[in-house]
């Protein structure tokens, strides 16, 4: 989960999640040095002369400036691509479990070994207990197993909503009438949060999703299914 | 790279505030790097040609120019290097589960090395 005033990406636990940390630094070193020469620009542009008059014939600064943009928009655009594609990739899920957004929950459903059904909604913080997370921990967290592909199907019931878990980079819009499909494949077991990230309504803020990831050979015993 | 810092252990600092160099793979590397090829650069010019402003301007893209060449270099290196973790990390997982069975990664190579 993010810690107090944290501004950066959480670490990754998932494969894409690398990926995109790896991106997001490229990207941050490419627009820091952009924006050092802007503010070099600006500044000179600032203390210069009044009386330079030298506004044209500059022909080889303005091809400049007109092909190293598109270079530098290729050097984004290409790990950009590759990496959204990736994230495309379905790789013979292991599970499918449904997510179904609510006013103001959500509905997990495990079909594929049973038929286990369930609603996790936000613990109100009278019922918190010490060490609880407010307004992140849940009633029923999604448990699921590690190094496994899991696809998730999501979907809402009633608006607009959108499953969330930054530390997985995943974010998937809830619409009803329609069934999006996301896959992941977490690397290390944990409790994980996220938020539900589209506007729904009151509670929009008090609908978190909270994942239990837990080694393969625990899931297998069925914690899950002991409900 | 996201977890707060521990009490006891030094606060972490940030270049200007944001940018966190010290957890960005490469990125304290290239920035140090730039800066020194920046001041050869600008001081350099200037030692030849006395000329400040456009000292500071060799100085800039100097900045620049070294940053990104050492960020790509690294990064380039940083990323063969973990996709050579990646290998070895499921080579040795491999060797666990199928040591001894017909699909063990040790037998399949020496098989086909001796024929």
């Amino acid at each position: 989960m993010a810690h107090a005033a944290q501004v950066g990406l959480q670490d990754a636990t998932s494969p894409i999640m690398e990926e995109l940390i790896t991106f997001h630094d490229h990207a941050l070193m490419i627009i820091f040095l952009i924006c050092f020469l802007v503010l070099y620009a600006l500044f000179l542009t600032l203390t210069t002369k009044l009386t330079n008059t030298n506004t044209s014939d500059a022909q080889e600064m303005e091809t400049v400036w007109t092909i190293l943009p598109a270079i530098i928009l290729v050097l984004i655009a290409l790990p950009s691509l590759r990496i959204l594609y990736m994230t495309d990739e379905v790789n013979d899920p292991s599970l499918t479990i449904k997510s179904i957004g609510h006013q103001w929950y959500w509905t997990y459903e495990y079909t594929d070994y049973g038929g286990l059904i369930f609603n996790s909604y936000m613990l109100p913080p009278l019922f918190l207990e010490p060490g609880d997370l407010r307004l992140l921990d849940v009633d029923n967290r999604v448990v699921l197993p590690i190094e496994a592909p899991i696809r998730m199907m999501i979907t809402s019931q009633d608006v607009l909503h959108s499953w969330a878990v930054p530390t997985l980079g995943l974010k998937t819009d809830a619409i009803p009438g329609r069934l999006n499909q996301t896959t992941f494949t977490a690397t290390r077991p944990g409790v994980y949060y996220g938020q539900c990230s589209e506007i729904c309504g009151a509670n929009h803020s008090f609908m978190p999703i909270v994942l239990e990831l837990i080694p393969l050979k625990i899931f297998e015993m069925g914690p899950v299914f002991t409900l | 790279m996201a977890a707060p810092p521990e009490p006891g252990e030094p606060e972490e600092r940030k270049l200007l505030g944001f940018l966190d160099v010290e957890n960005t793979p490469c990125a304290r590397h290239s920035i140090l790097y730039g800066s020194l090829g920046s001041v050869v650069a600008g001081f350099g010019h200037f030692l030849f040609t006395s000329r400040i402003r456009r000292s500071c301007d060799v100085g800039v893209g100097g900045f620049i120019l070294v940053t990104l060449g050492c960020w790509f270099h690294c990064r380039y290196n940083y990323a063969k290097q973990r996709i050579q973790e990646r290998i070895a990390r499921e080579e040795i997982k491999k060797k666990i589960l199928y040591e001894g069975t017909h699909l063990d990664p040790e037998r399949k190579h020496n098989g086909s090395s001796s024929n």
